[in-house]
This record gives structure tokens, C-alpha cells and sequence, in this order.
């Protein structure tokens, strides 16, 4: 059996974050990641990030990736399983872990969860032909890859995410049919629209997709406007001709795990769906086990490596090895608040204000 | 105070069946209390295995009937989603001359009351299972008629057939305490209000010694945790259940290409703890990599546990509570409840009714811990 004192999953910027604080303390870290590469999302971001300064805003997702497991490379204490699947926690403290084709036990003495987000689909007739992506896999594909996904998309949801896919299709010589978006606002920045707009891209409010047609694959793709209900209004229907439907619909936290541990969980829509119930330091119901990151309630990068951060000292302080924790707590909790402040940051307010609770251990 | 006529405490496979089988014979105001959803306890947990391989006379007697009627089952039910019941066979690894002799008569004993089982030689188990490994395997006994049924679909077709002869299913409703009155009659405090009824059945599974508790009834029952996995679908290669007592292990391919596969294992908590290990996997995968080598590097999909509810000689214990008229259990099936259900239901039924049971199951009775008639089976993982 392979023991560590703290197991991270997930090496997106929040177990990423998490592995590195933890480490600083002095905590042995094993972190695994069923990726090929660590960085989570952000490998597949090619555009300068928004955010907070100090946690490397204006610079491109995969370079801050880069510099995070650079970080991580040069600390003795931390041990990192690529393309490792964390299977499941048991009673008995052992994390399961798919590695090679076989399972491995991992006995750790605390666990931060940090799995992320999961795309959100959508249902209409023809969602199943080929063609339909979520704009993760659109991501991935051009930015990881070097394939281009089709000729023609037309991109659903016109938040931050659907702003700036658009943009690198385009970048990557893509036609952008149009952006349809079922509310009545953009949801994205300014910016990332206006770019959009001035490349002379469609974007239709209060719009969304009907039906999916085609054969083998998608070919055309009936869009309608909506009512205040979200009902589709007949009569108001255009086709547009793609080769592919980039869904950006937004994000689920990828909870499974805290689930089968039997952490208490709360369904929270301002934080996209099941999170855990957890106190101030992202300790769980389950006294050795923290959150961080998307899979703690969906925000974004900065604030993923800042909770990431805090789960981590907070799991070297239950381990005993952070005397100095309650001055690192204040500093992550200072750069959060100030992250969440404003009319932007009230949504993830009202989430969290319902399910961060003492409920959850005391470290 | 709602009143009914029965209230049966449990909606598993045999709450929701004695349920159909009282309202068809016209009870009126049948009431199942279910905790959660039907079939949340051991049935919806269960290898749902059916066979009339067994090693005494009452068990084979009620397994030849329950397979005569799940045979008809859909029908009589009219549930026309199916119930998934497959009939590929039961196949016993026997890897001692010691255990083949002890199959030799359980095959002697089923011959003689009809039930077509025989006696194979590691060379018939190829034919029957290719891809089992018959090293160290003497021989082994097998029944073409026994096979699996989908615990979920069944429970539900009981549980709608008696509701549409008018019974009522309270699911979300736990019974929290009971008291019998002066007059005989059955008091209830469930999470949902009161009710009451003349006759209560206890068919509360693995919680049954608790819920007999409440009335001062010390039934001799205990449970116990057993694990199980299912792994991914793929192309169907295994027809017939494999059972080897020596490794405790039992595996099945289910009709949609899923194994699903457990273990005996003597060391599993008793009590009421549904967690479940690491190290059953491990212990699975060690296995079944030995008998069925081909299968190695199938992706487990999901583990979970159940209760089995035991009784000191691993038989059901059913009928009346002489203690405490009106009262009836149908519990202790020591892993092997779901497929009596069928036929175990009907003479509950009956029982309940003051009728003469079609299968006898005296034998099944209370009485027999104090007049010491324990009969034990042989033939259990
Ligand atoms: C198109 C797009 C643009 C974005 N732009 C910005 C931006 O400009 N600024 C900004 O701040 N944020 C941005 N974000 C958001 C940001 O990328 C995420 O909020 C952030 O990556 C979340 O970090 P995380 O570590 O919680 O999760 P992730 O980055 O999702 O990492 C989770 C990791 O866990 C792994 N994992 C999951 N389950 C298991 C398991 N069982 N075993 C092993 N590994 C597992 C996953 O493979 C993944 O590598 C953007 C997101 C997208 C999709
Ligand atoms: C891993 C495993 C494998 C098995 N394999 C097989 C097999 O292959 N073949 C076979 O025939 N059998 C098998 N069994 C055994 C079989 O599952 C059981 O014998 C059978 O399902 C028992 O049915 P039941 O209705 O008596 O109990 P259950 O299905 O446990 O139903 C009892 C119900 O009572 C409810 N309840 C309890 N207390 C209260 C209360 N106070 N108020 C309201 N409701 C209450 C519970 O929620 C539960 O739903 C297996 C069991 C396990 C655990």
C-alpha cells in the first residue's frame, strides 16, 4: 500500500494550489490527475486570464499551468500520478486509484477534493448526432490538439466561456454562424462581445437552439426565439447551416467522489449544482476531508487557486504542520473576498452563504 | 386514526408480494409502510439469482414453485416491461471429492422431486461455461431452469398489480413505534400519522428483529453485511450463474452484458452497516480472475452492500407469532429471499386468511427454535 500524509485529486489550478501550500508546510503530497498533463482547464486556455493580479490575471491560462507545475516540480515533498484515476475513499482512509490499467491503494491521512466542473448539455431533438460539443471538448480540441472541430458552429450560450470560444474559432479561421443566448442579457464581458460584434458575429438574445438536423452528422441547426417562460415562440424559427453545435451552457461541480464518501451535500444553483457542506477553512462533513476549486461550488481560475490555497493549509494545519495557519487563512480569505466583491461576485455570495456552515469538523 | 385491514411493515420483494396476493384474494384495506422507495433494502441490493439447486426438501419444494411462476409471471401480473427472469442455468463448482458427494446428494434429493438438476464433469462445465477455468474443479452440479430475474422490475410488478386491486403503497412512510390494544388491535405511530389495523406483517427484512422488538417479540434473527460489484456491459460470454462455495464467490452475466458478482465473506460486520471495502474488490477481482480468467481488465462500475437477515439455520422464518395473535413474519432469509418471494408470498397469503397453503410452509415456522426441529441448508453462499 502506497501511504501519504495528504492526497490531492484533481491538478487544475485548485489542487495544484493545494498540493503547493501544503507542501510549503512541510506535508508530504501525493496529487493525481487522469490527465495527461496537470493544469486542469487550464491547459486548454490560450487567452490572457481575468481575474486577480496575484493570481496571475493577464496571463494565458496554459502558461499559468505551466508555472504551477513548475512550482510543483521543484518541491521534493510532492509526488504527482499522471493520467491516474481516483476511483474512490473509503472508511478506512485509502484512496482508490486507477493507474496503468490497475487499481491502487493509497492510504492518506487527510484528502483535498478538487475534480472541478463538468459541461452541462442540453436536450433537443438531434442533441446525439456528431457534431454537437460542449465548448470544453471545442477547447480542447483546437487548443490542445491542433484540430479544428468543423467549418461552420453555431455557439450556444453567450457567457464568458461562449464569448471567448467563439473568439479562437475564429483565431483558428472557423466561421461563427451566430451566439444564441436564452436570456435576455449577454452574460459574458463587454469586451469578449464587442470583439465578437466587431468581426460582425450574430449574437441573439432571448434565442436558443430547437432541433439538430442532419445524417451522419450535424448539417443544419433550427434556432427560435423564447418567451419570458423559455418557451419557444413558432413562427419565429432560422436555420442556420454548421457542421457543428458548440454548447457553453454552463458548469456542474464534479462531485461524484464527495458523494460516495458520504460528505454532506446541499444543491445550490448559484454554484451550479451539489456541493458539499463545509466550513470557512473548505473542511467537509467529513472531518479529513476538503474541497476546493470548481468541485466546491463553480467560479473561476483566480478564485480556484486561492480556495485551492486555503484548502491546503487547512489540511496542514488538521496534520499539525501549519502553527502559522490562522494569518494564511486570513490572507486567502482577504484576496477572496475582495475576488467576490461587487454585483459580479453576488451570485457565488448567495451560494455561499448557504452552505458554508459549522456544520462541517472544526480544524 | 386511518384503520386498514393488514398493514405489512416492508417494501421489498416480499412486503409488495404478500401485499398482491392479499388484496387478489380480496382483502380489502391492504397498507405496505415503506422507509424509503420499494426495493431500497436487500431486494434492490441482491445477485437476484433463482434456483432450485437446494440441499433440503422444503427449500426445493418452494423453489420448484417460485420458478413455475415467475415463468408466468409477467402475465399474472400483467406487467409488460418484463421482469428480465432468464433461465441459462445454475452452475456449483465442486473442488473437493468431499463437496462433490454432498452435491451428489443434493442432486438425488431434487431428482426425486422433479427438479432436473444433474451431476457434470469438468468437461460438461466447458461446454456449459467456455471461459470457466475448471482447474482444481472435481466436478459440480447444475440445473438448466434456474437462471436471474430483475429484482427491481419484479418488486415494482407486485407493487402495481396490488395496487390496482386496490391495496396502498405508502412509500417515505417509516413505522416508529407500535402497541397492540386491549381489543387486539395493532397501534401505529409512523413518520406520516397513525394508523391501525388487526393483523400487521412484519416483513421489515434485516430491520424485522427491531420491528418485532417493539412488540416485545425476541425473534431469533441477526444481519449481516455482504458486498457486491457490477462492472461494465460487454458482449454476452457467460450463460449460467457460477457458484463456488469453495472461494464463497458467485458470478452472473445479466441480459444487458453487466457481471454482476459477490463474495461470502465470514468476516463482513453484523449488524445493520451497508458501507462497503476496498478490499472486496481486491478479494473479486483475485477470484474471478482465477475462474473466469478471460474477464480480467472488465472496468468495475460500481460496489454497494446489503443485508442478508440470518437465522441459526440459515432458513426463512415465516408465519404466525403465536406470542402475539394477529401478528406475522416473513423474515431470515439468509441471502436467499428474493427468489422464494413468489411462492412464500402466496402461502403467507394464505396463512394470513386461514386458508390451506398450496406450498406447505410449517416447517419455516417460529415454533421450531423451542421444540429444536432446526433444519440447516447446506447449500448457501
Ligand atoms: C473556456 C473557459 C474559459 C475560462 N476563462 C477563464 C478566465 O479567463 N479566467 C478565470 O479565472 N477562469 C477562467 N475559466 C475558469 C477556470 O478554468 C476554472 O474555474 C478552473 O480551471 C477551475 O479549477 P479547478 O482546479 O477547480 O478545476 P479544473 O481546472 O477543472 O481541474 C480539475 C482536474 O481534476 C481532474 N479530475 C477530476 N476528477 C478526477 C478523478 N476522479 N481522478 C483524477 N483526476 C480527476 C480533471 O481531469 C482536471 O484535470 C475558464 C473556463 C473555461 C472552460
Ligand atoms: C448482496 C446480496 C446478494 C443477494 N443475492 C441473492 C440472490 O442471488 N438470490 C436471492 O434469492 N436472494 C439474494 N439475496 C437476499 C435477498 O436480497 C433478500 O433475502 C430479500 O430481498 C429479502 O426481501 P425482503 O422484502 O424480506 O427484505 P428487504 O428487501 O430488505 O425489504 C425490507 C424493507 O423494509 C423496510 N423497512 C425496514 N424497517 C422499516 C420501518 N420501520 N418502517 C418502514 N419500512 C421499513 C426497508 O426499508 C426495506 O425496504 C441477496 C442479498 C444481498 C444483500
Amino acid at each position: 500500500m502506497f501511504r501519504t500524509e495528504l492526497a490531492v485529486v484533481g491538478a487544475g489550478p485548485a489542487g495544484l494550489s493545494a498540493a503547493l501550500a501544503a507542501s510549503e508546510c512541510g506535508v508530504d503530497t501525493l496529487i493525481v490527475d487522469n490527465g495527461s498533463t496537470p493544469g486542469g482547464q487550464l491547459v486548454k486556455q490560450t487567452h490572457k486570464f481575468f481575474g486577480s493580479k496575484a493570481e496571475h490575471a493577464g496571463t494565458r491560462g496554459i502558461h499559468i499551468a505551466r508555472l504551477l507545475a513548475g512550482e510543483l516540480q521543484r518541491s521534493p515533498q510532492v509526488e504527482y500520478w499522471s493520467e491516474s484515476t481516483a476511483l474512490g475513499y473509503y472508511e478506512d482512509q485509502v484512496l482508490l486509484v486507477e493507474r496503468e490499467g490497475r487499481a491502487h491503494a493509497v492510504h492518506c491521512d487527510a484528502l483535498v477534493v478538487a475534480t472541478g466542473a463538468a459541461e452541462r448539455h442540453m436536450v433537443f431533438p438531434g442533441n446525439d448526432l456528431p457534431g454537437v460539443y460542449g465548448a470544453g471538448a471545442v477547447q480542447t480540441l483546437m487548443n490542445v490538439h491542433g484540430v479544428k472541430p468543423g467549418e461552420r458552429v453555431l455557439i450556444v450560450g453567450a457567457g464568458n466561456i461562449g464569448l471567448i470560444v467563439s473568439y479562437q474559432l475564429l483565431q483558428a479561421g472557423v466561421r461563427v454562424a451566430a451566439v444564441v443566448e436564452a436570456s435576455r442579457y449577454i452574460g459574458g464581458y463587454a469586451v469578449h462581445a464587442s470583439k465578437l460584434r466587431r468581426l460582425s458575429v450574430p449574437i441573439l438574445t432571448s434565442h436558443t437552439v430547437k432541433e439538430a438536423h442532419g445524417h451522419e452528422q450535424v448539417e443544419r441547426a433550427t434556432v427560435w426565439q423564447i418567451d419570458e417562460t423559455f418557451t419557444g415562440v413558432p413562427g419565429t424559427e432560422i436555420e442556420f447551416e454548421v457542421d457543428v453545435i458548440c454548447l457553453a451552457v454552463g458548469l456542474s461541480p464534479v462531485t461524484d467522489l464527495l458523494c460516495q464518501i458520504g460528505c454532506k451535500m446541499k444543491y445550490v444553483p448559484e454554484l451550479g449544482g451539489y456541493v458539499p457542506i463545509r466550513n470557512e477553512n473548505m473542511q467537509t462533513t467529513r472531518s479529513e476531508v476538503f474541497v476546493a476549486g470548481d468541485a466546491s461550488g463553480v467560479e473561476e481560475g483566480s478564485s480556484a487557486m486561492l480556495t485551492g490555497r486555503l484548502a491546503g493549509y487547512a489540511a496542514a494545519a488538521y496534520l499539525g504542520k501549519c502553527p502559522d495557519f490562522q494569518n494564511k487563512r486570513a490572507e486567502c480569505q482577504r484576496a477572496l473576498d475582495a475576488l467576490r466583491a461587487g454585483p459580479s461576485g453576488q451570485k457565488v455570495r448567495a451560494g455561499l452563504s448557504v452552505v458554508v456552515s459549522m456544520e462541517a469538523g472544526t480544524c | 386514526m386511518t384503520r386498514a385491514d393488514v398493514i405489512i411493515v416492508g417494501g421489498g420483494i416480499m412486503g409488495c408480494s404478500i401485499a398482491y396476493h392479499l388484496a387478489r384474494r380480496g382483502m380489502r384495506r391492504v397498507v405496505v409502510l415503506e422507509r424509503s422507495h420499494i426495493a431500497s433494502g436487500a431486494t434492490g441490493r441482491c445477485g437476484a439469482g433463482v434456483r432450485m439447486q437446494w440441499g433440503t426438501k422444503p427449500n426445493c419444494l418452494v423453489m420448484k414453485e417460485s420458478i413455475r411462476i415467475l415463468e408466468g409471471l409477467e402475465q399474472e401480473l400483467s406487467y409488460p416491461h418484463g421482469i428480465g427472469f432468464k433461465q441459462k442455468g445454475y452452475l456449483f463448482l465442486a473442488h473437493s471429492k468431499a463437496q462433490l458427494i454432498q452435491f451428489q446428494k443434493n442432486v438425488q434429493l431434487q431428482n426425486s422431486l422433479g427438479i432436473p438438476s444433474e451431476i457434470v464433469s469438468p468437461k460438461d462445465m466447458k461446454r456449459i461455461a467456455p471461459l470457466l477455468d475448471t482447474t482444481g474443479v472435481v466436478g459440480g452440479s447444475y440445473c438448466s431452469k434456474d437462471g436471474h430475474c430483475d429484482p427491481f422490475h419484479t418488486t415494482r410488478a407486485y407493487a402495481l398489480a396490488a395496487t390496482r386491486l386496490g391495496a396502498t403503497l405508502l412509500q417515505y412512510t417509516e413505522l416508529q413505534s407500535v402497541t397492540k390494544s386491549a381489543e387486539g388491535t395493532f397501534k401505529l405511530t409512523t413518520s406520516a400519522g397513525e394508523i391501525e389495523a388487526p393483523v400487521l406483517v412484519n416483513a421489515a427484512g434485516a430491520w424485522s428483529g427491531y420491528v418485532a422488538s417493539m412488540l416485545g417479540v425476541n425473534l431469533p434473527v441477526y444481519s449481516e453485511r455482504h458486498q457486491i460489484l457490477v462492472t461494465e456491459q460487454v458482449e454476452r460470454v457467460l450463460d449460467p450463474m457460477i457458484i463456488s462455495l469453495h472461494e464463497g464467490l458467485y458470478c452472473q452475466q445479466t441480459p444487458d452484458g453487466s457481471f454482476i458478482m459477490g463474495l461470502g465473506d465470514p468476516n463482513e460486520p453484523k449488524g445493520l452497516d451497508q458501507g462497503h471495502s476496498w478490499q472486496f474488490l481486491f478479494a473479486v477481482s483475485k477470484k474471478i480472475s482465477r475462474l473466469l480468467p478471460d474477464i480480467t481488465g472488465v472496468r468495475i462500475l460500481r460496489q454497494w452492500s446489503g443485508l442478508y437477515n440470518m437465522s441459526p439455520d440459515r432458513q426463512a422464518v415465516l408465519g404466525a407469532v403465536d406470542d402475539v395473535p394477529g401478528l406475522y413474519v416473513a423474515c431470515g432469509f439468509s441471502g436467499h429471499g428474493f427468489m422464494m418471494a413468489p411462492a412464500v408470498s402466496e402461502s403467507m397469503a394464505d396463512i394470513i386468511l386461514g386458508n390451506t397453503p398450496r406450498v406447505a410452509i410449517d416447517v419455516y415456522g417460529l415454533d421450531r427454535f423451542k421444540n429444536g426441529n432446526l433444519f440447516y441448508e447446506p447449500a448457501v453462499v
